[in-house]
């Protein structure tokens, strides 16, 4: 009787183990889902090769045992990540550890869902972006930082010509200051040369 | 034209020493190549004289080399008092250096556009020089040594290359080093030297501490000496022999070399200094690779795709990649064997046929540096 008892309990215990590994596993595959498609829209419209460092902390995407990816993240982060996956709607804070700056921003701009959504029609995120947020502050909106496969979260990386035109406003003041001496260094050196030909000549 | 005067004498423009048929041969050629009597100012800086004709812009492509070099130098000492040569911190050191030190950035890109600048004029200075005939007798010796400042030029490119140690600088170095070790295969006997010299450079197993080490020795203290001796020697030779004719027809007019084309090449460096200043300011270097390839090197991750050299590099990168690797190596073996002994093979080739050869010369550089990848793509489908 006993030995049957124990024999059913442990039918119970595997039954009950086994819905615990389907359910975790169910619960992982959902947690680790990126949405790659980001990625292959923006290298498809920039022609520049991009990776999941673009929104995630890790460039290797959520999955891993890495920084900044899922099964790395200790007790604290964790419940960040829950506490990220449940803002469907845009206005709320986020700060997952899986995403960076741009992404955090990305689903507080948005919201969850609207992201989700926007996985089956990608080239539609930097419409729906805020056009003044701007993560890096490099001057250069991250909307387009998206399509032009440029890093939002680096001020040192965008576009060469967007970020010339954008530098060139900005240190207007230094780049007049050095032409202006480089004029006067070349006005002195100029009538130096004259001057020093003038004596040649009087010698 | 300011302090312009006739040229009023046919003075042959080598100005050669007397040598005595008793000598042996190398003394006399050393000898007509440092002329003892003209080792003084007055013949060195007062006398000389820089012939004024179409090519004479020319002339100023090597100072604008020696500029860039040292911009090189200069912000390359503030680099120092920051950047960390460990595998540990050297990316987070230039981390620091664009986020936390003053002008940081405004002088780590001006380094970057500067080397980049520095190999330009470089080549361009060659290419102009041999164009003009620039290592006609007595000139070889300021020929040959102009060719070596060229490579050490490359070298230092392809050492700073991997100081950031970030993914491209990693896995290119990675790709550097593994075709000096392709090269021992077609070595027979001597298939183990490229081995040894890249285990050499390398240091270790694979690119590590070790090869970060000897490539920043290499980059901040063997390099420079090297550079400053031969440059030193060269510039010794230009001031010695003079500047040279540069055209086949007979120069008209000439200007003192000091002061009229001196301060004119401060004010060409002033103006070059400028659009350095200008580009360092606007333009990260850095925004011409994808982001993904400027992340902190991971030795476990896979190598990330678009691994290239810097551009300087694509003129013989991209025939490594389309062609087959003994071809290049025999193809590279004689260019260098060429660039060495220009002076004996052009020996009797006039200026114009020069000039055609260095413009098929220049048009090669051109449409593989702009469109190799494109062409490397054509040829591959």
């Amino acid at each position: 009787m006993i030995d049957n008892r124990s024999q059913h309990q442990g039918g119970f215990r595997i039954f009950y183990a086994c819905l615990l590994v389907m359910g975790a596993n169910y619960f992982t595959v959902t947690a680790v889902h990126s949405y790659p498609q980001f990625q292959e829209f923006t290298e498809k419209h920039s022609g520049q090769a991009a990776n999941c460092a673009m929104c995630h902390s890790n460039g290797n995407g959520p999955t891993g045992t890495g920084p900044g990816q899922i099964d790395g993240l200790n007790e604290e982060e964790l419940k960040r990540l829950e506490e990220a996956r449940k803002a469907f709607q845009p206005g709320q804070k986020i700060d997952s550890p899986i995403l960076n700056e741009f992404g955090n921003k990305i689903v507080e701009e948005l919201g969850r869902k609207e992201v989700l959504a926007l996985v089956k029609e990608p080239e539609a995120l930097a419409t729906k972006l805020n056009k003044n947020l701007d993560t890096d502050r490099d001057g250069i909106p991250d909307a387009e930082e998206y399509l032009d496969g440029t890093d939002p979260t680096n001020k040192f990386h965008g576009h060469p010509w967007k970020m010339f035109l954008v530098n060139l406003n900005r240190y207007k003041q230094h780049i007049l200051l050095t032409f202006a001496a480089v004029l006067l260094l070349n006005y002195g050196l100029g009538h130096l040369i004259k001057g020093i030909a003038v004596l040649t000549e009087k010698r | 034209m300011v302090e312009t005067q006739k040229v009023d004498s046919t003075e042959p423009e080598t100005g050669n020493a007397s040598t005595g048929d008793t000598k042996p041969a190398l003394f006399s050629f050393l000898l007509e190549r440092f002329p003892i009597e003209k080792m003084n100012f007055h013949y060195m800086v007062e006398k000389k004289e820089v012939p004024v004709h179409r090519m004479s812009w020319g002339y100023y492509t090597g100072g604008l080399t020696f500029f860039f070099f040292m911009i090189q130098v200069v912000t390359g000492l503030f680099l120092l008092f920051y950047y960390q040569p460990t595998v540990s911190d050297a990316f987070l050191s230039v981390e620091y250096i664009n986020n936390h030190v003053s002008a940081g950035p405004l002088i780590r890109n001006m380094h970057a556009w500067s080397s980049s600048a520095m190999i330009f004029f470089a080549t361009v200075h060659l290419i102009v020089a041999f164009a003009m005939k620039s290592f006609e007798k007595p000139r070889e010796i300021t020929w040959i040594v102009g060719v070596l400042l060229l490579f050490i030029t490359f070298t230092f490119g392809f050492t700073g290359y991997l100081l950031p140690w970030n993914q491209i600088a990693v896995n290119a170095t990675k790709v550097g080093l593994q075709s000096i070790d392709n090269l021992g295969q077609y070595l027979g006997p001597f298939s183990h030297i490229p081995v040894q010299l890249r285990e050499t450079f390398q240091g270790e197993a694979s690119v590590g501490q070790s090869t970060l080490g000897r490539f920043y020795a290499m980059h901040v203290v063997i390099l420079p000496l090297a550079l400053v001796a031969l440059l030193g020697l060269h510039l010794f030779q230009v001031q010695l022999h003079g500047m040279s004719k540069g055209v086949d027809e007979k120069t008209k007019k000439t200007e003192k070399f000091f002061t009229a084309f001196f301060f004119k090449d401060l004010e060409v460096w002033a103006y070059a200094f400028l659009a350095l200043f200008v580009l360092a300011s606007c333009i990260p270097f850095e925004s011409f690779l994808p982001f993904p390839l400027l992340e902190p090197y991971n030795a476990l991750g896979a190598t990330p795709p678009g691994i290239k050299p810097e551009w300087y590099f694509f003129f013989v990168y991209y025939p490594l990649e389309m062609f087959n690797f003994l071809f290049i190596i025999i193809a590279s073996t004689i260019v260098v064997a060429i660039l060495f002994l220009t002076p004996w093979i052009f020996k009797g080739t006039s200026r114009r046929n020069l000039r055609f050869i260095a413009l098929a010369v220049s048009a090669y550089l051109i449409v593989m540096t702009i469109f190799g990848e494109q062409i490397y793509h054509w040829w591959k489908h």
